[in-house]
């Protein structure tokens, strides 16, 4: 019988999203062209050639190793791109994503990424066709609600802070916002200006956040509700503080 | 407002809160309907800055062109709210004024909102003050500021030209 990943204890709605964010069984929710994407990264012209960093590594000739026979390298390795970073910010009001489990989205279902975790934001640097893959997955799926996370680069101050009365995530840097009933950005990461206004769809309703949140919240699902996380957790907190620590040697 | 200075010494001082951040339309209605009410001494708002320009970064210098930071009337008084706000603080002349607050500010938030009453500003001139501002003279040790209002209402190290907003009274 094949091995079937578990990914996370518990019965509740919170725990369910937990197992379908790292197992990528994510709903596709909105569209958004790879130009588009592109010019929201800001890392290059939209339909412009990937810089590269070296040549091809199929004409550089590698050494003869046994991990490179053994290990295909990603898009992006193989081509030779640069090294280039995608950033979120993830309101701590019931937006579908966590910090966390962007990083570990990224790290289970994508080869060749370096997902790194703060405490508002999540970033992920590849090599920059690879990024844009797994950028493209996060944007387009349940993973992402376009008024409660963006993508940012720089000033990412909005997260902790209370949602504004049209129910977005305040942005200092005033990269999107909401026109009409959809949501527009018209800056890339950092708070360039684009010169196009991309469509970024309908924001997902109180209710439908709070149904698809991986953020346990005491006035949604809190963290205490479920028994079996609990649990796990603290078996895992017991062991982590054991360590190896063996009283009968 | 009322005169601050013809006040009883017993004010009050009290914290709105609003459930999300306001907009300027919001905020513009709000501060107003408090001004209103009889017996407000002096009010402060805070929220998260609106820059005017991206300030780290590779965007660095950037303007942002925003259309809600924007100039709002407050009792006749324009100024350019350059904050998203999210808390304002009232200081009323005494407890009477606390009740009438309530009701405006119920009135024109269109949202859940705490109100809480508490010290959130001072009224006397802390070390910092003195060390700002000094002494007055060498026989009068009060600290050398025109106007007490402005104690409590700003950071010490900010510069009060742009963040105070007198309004004149009725009476």
């Amino acid at each position: 019988m094949a091995y079937k990943p578990q990914y996370y204890p518990g019965s509740t709605s919170v725990a369910e999203n937990r197992r379908k964010h790292m197992s990528n069984n994510v709903e596709k929710l909105r569209e958004v062209s790879d130009e588009d994407l592109t010019a929201m990264l800001g890392h290059r012209a939209p339909g412009s050639d990937y810089p590269s960093t070296h040549p091809p590594l199929a004409e550089m000739g590698e050494p003869d190793c046994p991990v490179r026979q053994m290990v295909t390298p990603t898009p992006g390795t193989a081509a030779g791109d640069r090294v280039r970073y995608v950033q979120w910010a993830d309101s701590m009001y019931n937006a579908p994503s966590v910090p966390y489990w962007r990083s570990y989205h990224a790290a289970i279902n994508h080869r060749g990424v370096d997902p790194g975790t703060l405490s508002g934001r999540q970033v992920v640097e590849a090599r920059e066709r690879d990024m844009e893959a797994c950028a493209k997955e996060q944007v387009e799926t349940e993973m992402t609600c376009p008024g409660l996370a963006g993508l940012r680069g720089a000033t990412v101050h909005g997260h902790s802070c209370r949602l504004q009365e049209d129910g977005v995530m305040f942005d200092m840097l005033d990269r999107r916002r909401l026109e009409g009933d959809v949501i527009i950005q018209d800056k890339d990461q950092v708070g360039v200006p684009l010169d196009r206004k991309v469509n970024m769809g309908k924001p997902m309703s109180e209710a439908e956040a709070a149904k698809r949140t991986t953020f346990y919240r005491i006035d949604n699902v809190a963290f205490r509700d479920d028994k079996e996380v609990i649990e796990w957790m603290q078996r895992v907190w017991e062991l982590r503080t054991l360590y190896g620590y063996q009283p009968h040697d | 407002m009322v005169d601050y200075y013809s006040a009883p010494k017993k004010p009050i001082q009290v914290e709105i809160f609003p459930q999300k951040l306001l907009m300027p339309d919001t905020a513009e209605e709000l501060l107003n309907s408090i001004d209103k009410v009889t017996g407000v001494l002096r009010m402060m708002i805070q929220g998260s800055g609106l820059p005017m320009r991206v300030s780290c970064g590779p965007g660095i210098g950037t303007p942002i062109d925003r259309s809600d930071r924007r100039i709002i009337n407050v009792s006749g008084q324009a100024f350019e709210l350059n904050i998203r706000v999210g808390r304002i603080r009232v200081e009323l002349e005494d407890k009477s004024a606390k009740e009438p607050l309530r009701e405006a500010v119920e009135n024109s938030l269109p949202i859940p909102f705490e109100f809480r009453e508490g010290f959130f500003f001072r009224k006397k001139a802390s070390l910092t003050d003195y060390a700002k501002y000094g002494f007055k003279s060498r026989e009068d040790e009060s600290i050398n500021i025109e106007d007490e209002r402005l104690l409590g209402l700003i950071d010490p190290k900010a510069d009060p030209k742009d963040r105070i907003c007198m309004l004149e009274s009725n009476e």
